[in-house]
């Protein structure tokens, strides 16, 4: 096999990708552009008039934007841990998903973090967390876990970028000059030789191992943010692999549908085929039996002890939040256990529709376990008003909410101009295996 | 017309057999209770006596529906053949229970007998109808002693009353429950039937107590026809747990408890051992590629 000539194959082949624009892609890019602006007013206004502006009162004082950081950091360490099982495990489908998942991974945990910073009422005192951290304080925790695990994520994306940098860097003739220069930097001088390629498999799959142990680690710290409270509806042991289960149910989903996506518009029916899908898909039935027994788990348990408040809080939840609580945990988790459990059912379409609803099910989910909790506390809520009694979530944080879903997808559609999506590295990986392999079979 | 009209009789007289008839007096609500008028007495560790009147309305066919009478004036009165001599005058609370102490000085009549005669009443108002009590209780002595008899923790006790001419008459055959006191309820360390009006056992050695390990230890007669409620009381240094150590929740503590310093710097320095370890490796890799660069 021609090495050089093949790759030069690979980059034409994947070149209209990364340089030309479609009148939708445009279009789109243009449409997020003016999303994220009207965020960004939403934000202004924020920041100058304070909480006031939100749904967040004495009571409740979390939002959607604390269930946006979790759906996003979730998504993040699922995303994590996927890309790690698959370069540990060197699975065979890994190249046509570990980018999607690596970028997934990386910029979630870019987005999800900025939602907890909208949280803050006073954010000119978030240095305090620095200057006087509190060891025995989760939020301490969280807040180391995430930034090491942003750092360990961006090495990982980065390692597995490197081969396909230097790709682009040989092949990048009659390029874009800032084009060229940002390939030559990247690409550290790579240049493909044997101990070159050991030395970065190595590293690679030590880095993959060390994503999966932080991914979990991680995971779990996010969900003693909730269980190390007294709270009805937190406290709970089975909370941190109840959030490690529930992570993988959307960052499996989102893969899915990210997948399906890029397979239209950038027309990859050759690299993501049906099987990826029903791959993906049995993984998804896996997740949502195991994410649907976690959820009975807890709210059977809650419902058997009668504790006085675990009963207030469930009466909220089947009478106030009734049609959510029976989409999140019942169509959320039932519909695509049944898609995906019979043979017949598993098209593309199919499995991305029952990806789409278990997203928007956790989504519910996780609403679910943050705003009535709050709207139930143990001493009665003396203030009477409405808004006071009950959350609503105002246009200034759906704004911000949607300015964060705009923010990850057109990040993710500039890195695909930056490097191809399907890994060409991982291709001539895999053929130069493959050619291994056929002597040993003559 | 005629069968329209006819259709409408029938539906008034139809939607007229749903009207409650019941729905607009309350007197007929009031019809459905029961008042209770009771009264009862506790003799306290003071020798001072305590008068309760318990005026409840319950309801005939629901027992468990059962309003308090709320501020009603109940007089208490100590009977006597003669003359009643009103003792006090107390309000229902929210629960429908008058109290009223009466001190341990006070001089009460008794009867031929020795009983007490005391009655409780209720005058009666614009809705609700007078009622009286009446219970006869004779006047109970009980003597707590706590000593240590040859280093044992010893409780003994002597129950008395007092004849016409303030000869101590033994208490024969009469139910005792000794208890020790707690932070919600009395805890029974011993039931007993007490003859000739001594009865004496050791104190168990387990009881706790307060933080100074002082033990509330109560003798009292429940419910008992001759003499009603009667409590003893003494206080005694007889707890286990004088030296308390207090456990403070090391989380709210200024500082971490060490495990977690050294869980926490192990995990990190795991971690960013291997990111340094990973870095290192990537500058290996462009100084091989620079030269490899060079020979070229």
């Amino acid at each position: 096999m021609d090495l050089v000539k093949r790759k030069k194959e690979l980059v034409r082949e994947f070149s209209p990708m990364l340089e030309k624009s479609t009148k939708t892609s445009k279009i789109w890019m243009v449409f997020l552009i003016a999303i994220i602006l009207v965020g960004i007013v939403a934000f202004i206004i924020q920041f100058v008039k304070g909480h006031i502006v939100t749904g967040m009162r004495d009571n409740v004082v979390w939002g959607i934007y604390i269930i946006n950081f979790i759906f996003f950091v979730c998504l993040s360490y699922s995303g994590a841990f996927i890309s790690g099982i698959l370069h540990f495990f060197k699975t065979p489908w890994k190249n046509s998903v570990s980018r999607i998942v690596e970028v997934i991974t990386v910029l979630s945990l870019i987005v999800g973090p900025i939602f907890i910073l909208l949280c803050i009422g006073r954010l000119d005192r978030l240095y305090f967390l620095f200057i006087y951290p509190r060891i025995q304080s989760p939020i301490t925790w969280d807040i180391i876990a995430i930034m090491t695990d942003l750092i360990g994520c961006f090495i990982y994306l980065y390692l597995t970028f490197i081969p396909d940098f230097a790709i682009l860097r040989d092949n990048s003739e009659g390029k874009p000059k800032w084009r060229q220069k940002i390939y030559k930097w990247l690409a550290i001088n790579y240049h493909d030789t044997e101990t070159q390629r050991e030395k970065l498999h190595k590293i690679t799959r030590t880095m993959s191992a060390m994503v999966i142990a932080l991914a979990i680690i991680a995971y779990s710290v996010l969900a003693w943010i909730f269980s190390l409270t007294v709270q009805p509806g937190w406290n709970s042991s089975i909370f941190a692999p109840y959030f490690i289960i529930a992570g993988l149910y959307s960052g499996v989903s989102v893969i899915i549908i990210a997948m399906y996506l890029i397979r239209k518009f950038y027309h990859l029916d050759h690299y993501i085929r049906k099987v990826h899908f029903i791959g993906a898909g049995v993984i998804l039935l896996v997740i949502s039996l195991l994410y649907g027994y976690f959820t009975f788990s807890e709210y059977f348990s809650r419902w058997f002890s009668h504790k006085d408040a675990d009963m207030k809080l469930l009466d909220t939840l089947f009478n106030k939040y009734f049609w959510e609580f029976i989409f999140a945990n019942y169509i959320g988790i039932l519909v695509p256990i049944v898609i995906l459990f019979f043979k017949k059912f598993r098209t593309i379409k199919s499995i991305t529709f029952a990806a789409a609803v278990a997203i928007l099910g956790l989504y519910m989910n996780r609403y679910l376990i943050v705003v009535p909790t709050l709207e139930t506390p143990y001493l009665p809520i003396q203030d009477t008003r409405p808004e006071y009694l009950h959350y609503t979530a105002t246009w200034i944080e759906w704004a911000l909410s949607f300015a964060g879903i705009a923010a990850f997808i057109l990040f993710f559609i500039l890195i695909m101009r930056l490097v191809p999506i399907i890994p060409m590295s991982g291709i001539i990986d895999h053929e130069r295996e493959e050619k291994k392999k056929k002597p040993r079979i003559i | 017309m005629k069968t329209k009209l006819f259709q409408y009789i029938l539906v008034f007289t139809a939607l007229g057999l749903f009207i409650n008839p019941n729905c607009f007096a309350q007197k007929s609500v009031l019809k459905n209770y029961r008042v209770r008028f009771d009264l009862s007495t506790t003799k306290q560790a003071d020798n001072s006596r305590l008068l309760e009147a318990s005026f409840i309305a319950a309801n005939k066919k629901d027992r468990k529906d059962r309003v308090p009478v709320y501020d009603a004036d109940i007089n208490f009165y100590n009977v006597t053949t003669d003359e009643d001599f009103l003792i006090g005058t107390a309000k229902t609370d929210k629960d429908g229970t008058a109290k009223f102490t009466v001190p341990a000085d006070y001089k009460y009549v008794t009867d031929d007998e020795g009983y007490i005669n005391l009655k409780a009443e209720f005058e009666g108002s614009q809705d609700l109808k007078s009622n009286e009590d009446e219970i006869a209780v004779k006047d109970i002595f009980l003597e707590l002693n706590l000593e240590e008899i040859d280093s044992v923790k010893t409780v003994i006790l002597n129950a008395f009353s007092l004849d016409s001419l303030q000869t101590k008459i033994p208490i024969d055959e009469t139910e005792m429950v000794f208890s020790v006191g707690g932070m919600i309820s009395k805890m029974p360390i011993k039931q007993e039937y007490v003859s000739d009006g001594t009865f004496e056992f050791e104190f168990p050695e387990n009881i706790s107590g307060d933080i100074n390990g002082n033990v509330d230890v109560y003798v009292s007669i429940l419910d008992n026809d001759e003499y009603g409620n009667v409590i003893q009381k003494k206080s005694i240094n007889w707890g286990i747990n004088k030296n308390i150590t207090k456990e403070t929740n090391q989380l709210w503590s200024e500082v971490a408890p060490l495990w977690m310093y050294i869980v926490l710097s192990i995990l990190l320095i795991g971690v960013w051992a291997n990111y340094g370890y990973t870095i290192k490796n990537l500058f290996s890799i462009k100084k091989e590629g620079k030269e490899l660069e060079k020979n070229k």
